[in-house]
């Protein structure tokens, strides 16, 4: 059987519901030390003096010790956490929480384990561990921990980017390039009707699904290498692109490139034109002399037929060859200076402005550089922070800036869940059409940061218009044609003046209902907003339990004696504030105001895939919602509303700080590491600045700018030389 | 007509065989599971979306083999020879779209956890192909019922995905290095460019690099190795005058390709199982290149939404889908070799799962059956069945002929008979008398009433009389409305009405008075 097509029958594993990667809201506890924005940067000198012959663990008697970080872990720290800590975190059968304190030993895992380390802190200092029945840490042992904490982890870390490496381009990356390259797109034959689900691009459906990266994005293909399967659809597909682009007739795409051409066959003169082209285009950038001399060899005194045809064939090795499908192979460092990590010298410097001009595309558009771009780069001109700045600004208004919603959005909030809400394509487009159109207009029209939460403008179609009826009568009326049944509508956009309940991404009905139930929906937030990372639930979670005889508990009451469980309290302390204030919103969205009894608990009976804790009870007398609820902070509300003010208010920096930490590490395409926690930081007050000048925090243009302008961005260290 | 303009470059022309000789020489010796001395049997199915128009659609009347095609048949009314229409195919009561898509190649909407019959014939036939089956279809999924969607199933009873790209499909069967040799070195000469680039690189790299090089180095030598393999042991396809079709510019070229690719690959041998849907049981496609901007599913529902102008809309579209299947016979028949046609030696099964498009009956399924498939059927003929028969019946004989080991399919225990010419009990109609009566300026007249045979004028009725010249109804759109010309189609009525002359033909141009006269009145009874 020949096997392709649509992936609705074995769904691929959808990125979506990967947990993103560790972040902590406490990290801002990192003194800010480094100031490095902008180009031009000048690292502070390393406090540390060198001491690179001590690089291995445990070598205790080292008259060093006193500047080891390791050393001095081994000396007072671990023996501490040993105290309190390794009966459940590393010792015994079952480590609780997944976190295996003594697993962490060299230096390498110490550093790596940054963020876990700030967990830890936070649990110690707020008295949530060790749980109530172990003895707690006295206030000097915590005391030591911070200082600790303070040298090893924040003083030390100096800003630092990473190794360049090369990394293949994703599914969407390849398919916008290729475009880019021939001038169109790679196009299945398939009859589009209403309320069909068509992949029409001949990329997306050949070519596997990404996973997410390490870094919970696509973009990051680290984990995702080269297979045989890969490499017959990447030959299939460029066949496809080559057949189209040279066919005979009207050869529109490929006389941008030759000029007209005359009769049947190109001279060889254009061959040579073409192929030069191509090297330039799918390397990205200028390739060098003897690259061209052997390209060009291989038609070397062709004519006709026979010239097209060891064209076709040197054309497609170039578009196999590695320099195109994976990203920074050909790059450089240039200049790079050595500056001292911790004892250890390391060399960094600038990126080639070709790789520059690649990474800024890709994060903007997804896609290679234009040439406009190309030709700024080739000239050197975007080490001009003007020229760099207005680059930035027009590809922000070009529509390809759509990338950033339609990839880093999505995959931010897992929002292709929202197709599972409904099996009517129009309505499930129309829900996650939604906050998409949303994201976008924050993105490339530059608002605030925060209106990502609190928002006036919403983007709705008819599907989605019942969710605004205070605002709904202002939109322009929407007509079916005769003999319409069904049809997707594009959204229009809304200014929210009457429904208070409605506005920003989180009570958006399709972000609503792809979460059912105040666990999962609390979670998501948690995660995706407040940037926490949470473990799974410890294997032997008890249910909910359901009302005794005579007990007439709601939903909510008997979490609440779910959570005086301290092993759950840990994380449900958190996630249950955020979840509770959004019953107001039923499984489907629809807007439940407090004070309404809670008919959600039979609802959701009937949701059979509803990961929840299920009310098996049959409430004998409804209770009215309770939507209110106290962050672990200290800070208390009564319902969603509530729970926005204090989310764009005293949490402001938590949520920033997502969003910065998000959005770098889907510029970078990589998982974020400890040395990047200073640019986070840096990144964060700059924009936090921005807020203090106009008594609102920086937009999402600034965000942009400054993320392109970092160090993690604009340098890299070069490449470690082989041992052969 | 414009649209039929030929943009593609492909296999075209009434040529006859596209293809050389040396190809029957490759499909003989390669013919497993088949008559020793023959060419394979091969299995094909074109399935037509949304149920039919009944009263364009039915043959009424008529025997075995003496009998009137239908308005709707006449695309394909040359075949007849090599068609064997069935009648009275289905079950009782009514279907949904999804269950009756279900029922058209697995028996009935309970058989989920059974292969369609095609796979069933699949594994008696498919196994020494390059492709045991293919599933082909021309639009995207309805994911609100995904039943909708498909006519194949595996062995589990799931969906097979299907295909509906013919530049894929082609390049899939005729271009892959699996059985192309020209493929196959210009693929070699690829992987020793960029093999040589790499390795240059290599010798420049970091360690970053260089492993990534080095990741890329052995996904290009096991490529090459298991290019040499299949050079070894390959099957080739000679390399004819075969060209690759041209994007599609509208829904008529991507079909009429692939049907062309359909008939090659079955020819050619690379596959003996082919399902190809026109469209998912409730399509909505819209037929701009037909002038219609209706949805096809709204104009199906002829009766709920009746207008002239959506009836004529709904006519247009079931004629082109009438026409595909014309066009599919015509390109089977025309590969020939000294054992006769590709069709001959094929069996192909065309029609629907659901009957009435308009109120969904599952009675009087649309199927047809073409091709001689080496001698397993009778063709020629117009089989109607005494009673209802379940697709099952039809499916399980079909399963006999290609001598799957089966007793049973989809709820059904006995293989219809009548299909290879054996003994069956004929639908037995009512008798009645046609006569005429004439004088005055009014007419009074009994027969069958039925539509024209022209669709361009749908809105024109005949009543047939033995021995004489039908009788023409030509009336106002009042009287179709007032006496429910259409819902009486097909069965015996006397109309009396106003009388004229045209052409030497009697044309009732007012009806005064209709009776049926076996007493069913509108909306009494099914369908």
């Amino acid at each position: 059987m020949i096997k392709m097509e649509e992936s609705i029958i074995s769904p691929p594993g959808d990125p979506a519901c990967t947990p993103f990667q560790r972040a902590h809201p406490l990290s801002h506890r990192l003194s800010l030390l480094w100031i490095f924005i902008g180009l031009g940067i000048t690292l502070p000198l390393p406090r540390l003096s060198a001491d690179n012959e001590q690089d291995k663990t445990n070598s205790a008697n080292s008259a060093h010790s006193a500047k080891d970080p390791t050393l001095n872990y081994q000396i007072t720290i671990r023996p501490l956490l040993s105290k309190h800590c390794f009966q459940c975190h590393g010792d015994g059968d079952e480590v609780h929480g997944e976190i295996n304190l003594r697993e962490l030993e060299t230096e390498q895992q110490i550093k790596a384990a940054f963020e876990l380390w700030s967990d830890v802190l936070e649990v110690i200092d707020s008295d949530t561990m060790p749980p109530e029945s172990q003895p707690r840490l006295s206030s000097a042992e915590i005391a030591q921990f911070k200082s600790w904490y303070q040298k090893t982890l924040v003083d030390t870390i100096q800003p630092l980017p990473d190794v360049l490496r090369p990394r293949r381009l994703s599914a969407h990356e390849y398919r916008q390039t290729l475009r880019s390259i021939f001038g169109f797109d790679l196009e299945v034959s398939i009859a589009e009707a209403e309320q069909t689900i068509v992949e029409k691009s001949l990329v997306m459906k050949l070519l596997p699904v990404d996973p997410p990266g390490p870094s919970g994005f696509k973009n990051d293909t680290s984990a995702n290498p080269l297979t045989t399967n890969v490499w017959e659809q990447y030959s299939f597909l460029i066949d496809d692109a080559l057949e189209q682009w040279l066919a005979p007739g009207p050869r529109d795409h490929l006389e941008v490139v030759t000029g007209p051409i005359a009769g049947e066959h190109m001279t060889p003169k254009q061959a040579n034109q073409v192929l030069q082209w191509m090297l330039r285009h799918a390397y990205r950038r200028p390739p060098d002399a003897d690259t061209v001399a052997a390209s060009l060899a291989t038609i070397d005194g062709k004519r006709g037929a026979e010239l097209e045809s060891a064209l076709r064939i040197e054309l497609k090795s170039v578009l196999m060859s590695p320099p195109f499908i994976y990203r920074s192979l050909l790059a450089k460092v240039d200049d790079p200076k050595s500056t001292n990590q911790v004892g250890k010298p390391v060399l960094y410097g600038r990126v080639d402005d070709h790789e520059l001009a690649e990474r800024l595309s890709y994060f903007l558009w997804g896609d290679m550089p234009d040439d406009h771009l190309m030709q700024l780069a080739t000239r050197g001109k975007l080490r001009d922070p003007d020229i760099y700045a207005r680059e930035i600004a027009r590809m922000l208004a070009d529509p390809k800036s759509q990338n950033l919603a339609h990839n880093f959005g999505v995959e931010w909030f897992s929002l292709n869940e929202i197709s599972k809400v409904s099996n009517n394509p129009p309505v499930s487009h129309a829900l996650r059409q939604q906050p998409i159109d949303f994201l976008n207009y924050l993105f490339t029209e530059g608002r605030p940061l925060l209106e990502l939460i609190d928002s006036k403008v919403a983007f709705v179609n008819p599907h989605t218009a019942k969710y605004y009826p205070g605002d709904r009568k202002r939109m322009t009326a929407y007509r079916k044609q005769r003999g319409i049944e069904v049809e997707a509508v594009p959204n229009q956009r809304l200014e929210l003046t009457n429904t208070p309940e409605r506005g920003g991404l989180l009570t958006m009905p399709g972000v609503l209902a792809m979460n059912k139930g105040p666990v999962i929906r609390g979670t998501w937030m948690l995660e995706r907003v407040m940037g926490e990372h949470l473990p799974d639930p410890p294997a032997n979670v008890g249910q909910v339990k359901p009302n005794q005889r005579g007990e007439n508990l709601s939903f909510r009451e008997r979490f609440e004696v779910h959570r005086s469980n301290t092993t759950c309290a840990i994380c449900h302390n958190k996630i249950d504030p955020l979840g509770f204030a959004m019953q107001s919103y039923d499984a489907g969205g629809n807007y439940q105001p407090a004070g309404s009894t809670n008919s959600n608990g039979s609802k959701k009976r009937k949701q059979k895939d509803s990961k929840q804790p299920q009310d098996q009870n049959t409430p004998t007398a409804l209770k009215p919602l309770d939507t209110s609820g106290q962050l672990p902070s200290g800070e208390s509300f009564e319902d969603y509303r509530g729970l926005q003010r204090i989310l764009v208010k005293s949490q402001r920096r938590t949520v920033i700080e997502n969003i910065v930490k998000r959005i770098l590490s889907y510029a970078l395409a990589r998982e974020l590491r400890v040395n990047d926690m200073p640019t986070v930081d840096a990144i964060c007050s700059e924009l936090d600045r921005h807020g203090n000048l106009k008594q609102q925090e920086g937009t999402y243009h600034d965000l942009i700018h400054l993320v392109a302008n970092s160090l993690p961005f604009t340098h890299a260290q070069p490449q470690h030389i082989k041992h052969n | 007509m414009s649209w039929q303009l030929d943009r593609r470059r492909f296999l075209r022309g009434a040529a006859g065989p596209l293809l050389p000789l040396p190809f029957l020489n490759l499909m003989e010796r390669k013919a497993s599971g088949a008559a020793a001395d023959g060419p394979p049997i091969r299995f094909m199915t074109l399935f037509k979306p949304n149920g039919v128009h009944p009263p364009s659609w039915s043959i009424n009347g008529g025997t075995e083999f003496d009998f009137r095609m239908s308005p709707l048949m006449q695309p394909f009314a040359k075949h007849k020879q090599d068609l064997l229409i069935l009648d009275n195919m289905g079950d009782f009561g009514f279907s949904s779209h999804a269950n009756s898509t279900r029922r058209f190649l697995s028996g009935h909407h309970r058989n989920t956890k059974s292969a369609s019959v095609d796979q069933l014939i699949a594994s008696r036939i498919g196994k020494g192909t390059p492709h045991r089956s293919l599933e082909l279809t021309t639009e995207g999924l309805f994911p609100n019922q995904i039943g909708c969607s498909y006519i194949s199933y595996d062995s589990n009873g799931d969906p097979i995905p299907r295909e509906s790209d013919p530049q894929l499909i082609f390049d899939r069967i005729f271009r892959s290095p699996m059985r192309n040799q020209a493929k196959r070195r210009e693929m070699k000469s690829v992987l020793d460019r960029v093999s040589e680039d790499a390795k240059s690189l290599s010798r420049t790299a970091g360690a970053e690099d260089k492993q990534t090089l080095d990741q890329y180095l052995s996904v290009v030598r096991s490529t090459e190795k298991r290019i040499d393999n299949i050079a070894a042991s390959s099957n080739d396809i000679p390399k004819a005058t075969m060209e690759r079709p041209l994007a599609p510019a509208n829904l008529n070229e991507q079909v009429e390709s692939m049907l062309d690719l359909i008939s090659l690959a079955l020819w050619t041998d690379s596959t003996r199982c082919v399902t190809y849907m026109l469209g998912n049981s409730n399509s909505r496609m819209i037929f701009d290149f037909l002038g219609v901007k209706e949805q096809h599913h709204y104009l199906s529902h002829f009766f709920r939404n009746f207008s002239r102008q959506n009836l004529d809309a709904l006519l247009k579209i079931s004629l082109w889908h009438m026409e595909k299947f014309d066009y599919l016979l015509t390109r089977m028949k025309s590969y020939r070799d000294h054992h006769g046609s590709l069709l001959d030696h094929s069996v192909v099964l065309y029609g629907s799962g659901m009957g009435h498009s308009d109120n969904h009956t599952a009675t009087r399924i649309p199927i047809i059956l073409a091709g001689q498939g080496g001698g397993l059927l009778k063709t020629g003929r117009y089989v109607r069945y005494d009673e209802n028969q379940q697709l099952g019946r039809l499916h399980l004989a079909l399963l006999k002929m290609f001598d799957a080991d089966q007793d049973s399919f989809a709820y059904s225990t006995s293989p219809l008979p009548g299909l290879n010419g054996s003994d069956f009990t004929p639908y037995s109609e009512q008798p009645f008398e046609s006569w005429v009566k004439q004088g005055d300026g009014t007419i009074t007249v009994q027969g069958r009433l039925r539509l024209s045979d022209n669709l361009d004028e749908a809105r024109i009725f005949l009543i047939d009389v033995q021995g004489q010249p039908s009788v023409r109804i030509d009336v106002a759109f009042r009287d179709f409305h007032d006496f429910n010309l259409a819902y009486h189609c097909g069965t015996a009525v006397k109309i009396t009405g106003t009388v004229t002359e045209k052409n030497g033909q009697s044309v009732i141009t007012k009806v005064h008075k209709l009776d049926s006269l076996f007493g069913k009145k509108p909306g009494s009874a099914n369908g």
